[in-house]
């Protein structure tokens, strides 16, 4: 089977400072994978990259069996095929939470239907199954502004959902949600990864969560990949050394 | 500059102020007699006038409106070239400046400019509000571009939405309370200043407010008052309630 994602010695600076450094691995379909490390390791920029919206960086990339080019962004059709789930959640806080989570299904969608909101029964149908599978359907009228933190980082995922991507790109899914939340949404996007054969890279900083719905784990630390193995291998001598092991670069950076 | 330095300065215009050529502070105490007497006679008011009353009003919401109308037409264009976040600072820095030129003219001066310009009547009226009313218009429109989270734009993009998409569901659904808001607001304030257009010839209510003042038909002028009163209220009624659905 052909790898949803794989990335060749792919490396991204930013003004100088080194975000990703060298990084191959490959997703295959129906598999779930973690993306740990501390804060500023560079797993909001992998999955960016893998989502198509940064440029300049070097390497290979192929995603869902298409290269992914460092200059420009992925058409239309490419972009619906990969679902990415924001860390700052990104809702258009004046619409309602039915209407958020529709926007997802954009790329799906004829153009100039969608401008006058008449969306198709299909794309109903996702809004109200992806509404009821992250446990909003009785929040759908209410406006994104009037939500908890929690229940916009669900309605953030229910728009994932919605979109019906072959890949899903989630960057700290669950970091707002309590944990019989977390455990359900996480469960939820793992088990229909591996229903539907799609592949997910999600990031966290909760390696027991990880552990449990991943079946592998990437530790990311200065913009390097520390370890790539399948989560039943994990140890905690693995998570001390990637949150508390000496800095991989930190000679480095002292000396430019 | 130092706190006490502004309140020194603030002091002396007070005092410089005082010192202006015969204020005539005598006729104060017999202001109070004249007064009455004088709004003695605008009653009762007459209401014989009501058709050319209702004539000018009719003129003068009229006048607002097409200056609203076309201030929301012309600020649509000049508010992206304003905007720090659409254009370069070379674009927008002078289309800044010049807006705030365009402000700092008093209508009434514009008016007058524009009765030069193009005679008496409304057309001179329609286009003083349109120019003044766009110097503050197209200033909130920029800042309702410029106010537009990106992330919610950024994430339809991921999600496949082209650029028409993202206009219609993230941009869009951002600016449209701010600028119906702004509108609305704008449309008031242009109601009002332009009742007094008339009195420089630039068309409507502000005519007859003129007419019937110099010639002291006084019971005349306070029907006017009274329906401009009416309106002024009415406009601000409808501002009040139409201000609590855009939030």
């Amino acid at each position: 089977m052909n790898p949803v994602i794989s990335l060749n010695a792919v490396s991204q600076h930013f003004a100088s400072a080194a975000a990703l450094t060298d990084v191959s691995l490959s997703v295959q379909p129906g598999e779930s994978v973690a993306l740990l490390g501390p804060s500023g390791a560079g797993k909001s920029t992998m999955l960016a990259l893998l989502d198509g919206r940064l440029s300049g960086w070097q390497g290979e990339a192929q995603v869902l069996g298409k290269p992914l080019l460092a200059t420009g962004i992925p058409s239309r059709e490419d972009r619906a095929n990969t679902g990415f789930v924001f860390q700052e959640f990104a809702l258009v806080d004046r619409q309602s939470v039915y209407q958020n989570v529709m926007n997802g299904r954009m790329g799906r969608m004829n153009i100039w239907s969608s401008l006058w909101g008449r969306f198709r029964e299909e794309d109903h149908m996702c809004v109200t199954r992806a509404l009821q599978d992250t446990g909003l359907s009785d929040l759908a009228s209410r406006r994104a502004d009037q939500l908890s933190g929690g229940q916009r980082q669900r309605v953030a995922i229910a728009r994932c959902l919605a979109q019906e991507p072959e890949l899903i790109l989630a960057d700290e899914p669950v970091s707002n949600l309590d944990p019989a939340h977390a455990e359900r949404i996480l469960s939820l996007i793992t088990s229909s990864a591996r229903s539907r054969g799609i592949g997910v890279i999600f990031s966290s900083h909760q390696p027991d969560l990880s552990r449990r719905f991943a079946e592998r784990i990437i530790g990311l630390r200065d913009g390097v990949v520390l370890f790539d193995k399948p989560s039943a291998q994990l140890t905690s001598g693995d998570i001390d050394e990637l949150y508390h092991g000496a800095s991989v670069t930190s000679g480095l950076r002292v000396v430019s | 500059m130092g706190r006490s330095v502004i309140w020194v300065m603030l002091g002396l215009a007070i005092l410089w102020s005082l010192t202006i050529g015969d204020m005539g502070l005598g006729k104060l105490p017999g202001a109070g007699p004249r007064l009455a007497e004088f709004l003695g006679r605008m009653i009762p008011p007459d209401l014989s006038v009501w058709r050319e009353v209702l004539t000018g009003l009719a003129e003068t919401l009229r006048i607002a409106i097409l200056g609203t109308l076309f201030a929301v037409i012309l600020s649509t264009g000049l508010a992206v070239l304003a905007s720090e976040t659409m254009v370069s600072p070379t674009i927008w820095r002078p289309v800044r400046a010049l807006l705030a030129v365009i402000r700092s003219i008093p209508l009434i001066l514009v008016a007058m400019l524009m009765v030069g310009a193009v005679g008496l009547g409304p057309l001179p009226g329609i286009l003083a509000i349109t120019f003044h009313a766009t110097g503050m218009l197209a200033k909130f429109y920029a800042e309702a571009i410029d106010n537009v989270a990106i992330a919610p734009v950024a994430a339809l993009e991921s999600a496949g939405a082209n650029r028409i998409q993202q206009l219609r569901w993230a941009i869009w659904p951002q600016m449209a309370p701010v600028i119906m808001r702004d509108t609305v607001f704008r449309f008031e304030l242009n109601l009002r200043e332009s009742l007094i257009l008339g009195i420089v010839g630039a068309g409507g209510i502000g005519l007859y407010v003129q007419t019937y003042v110099r010639s002291f038909q006084y019971e005349k002028a306070a029907t006017v008052t009274l329906a401009i009163i009416i309106l002024v209220l009415l406009s601000e009624a409808l501002n009040t309630a139409l201000q609590k659905r855009f939030n």
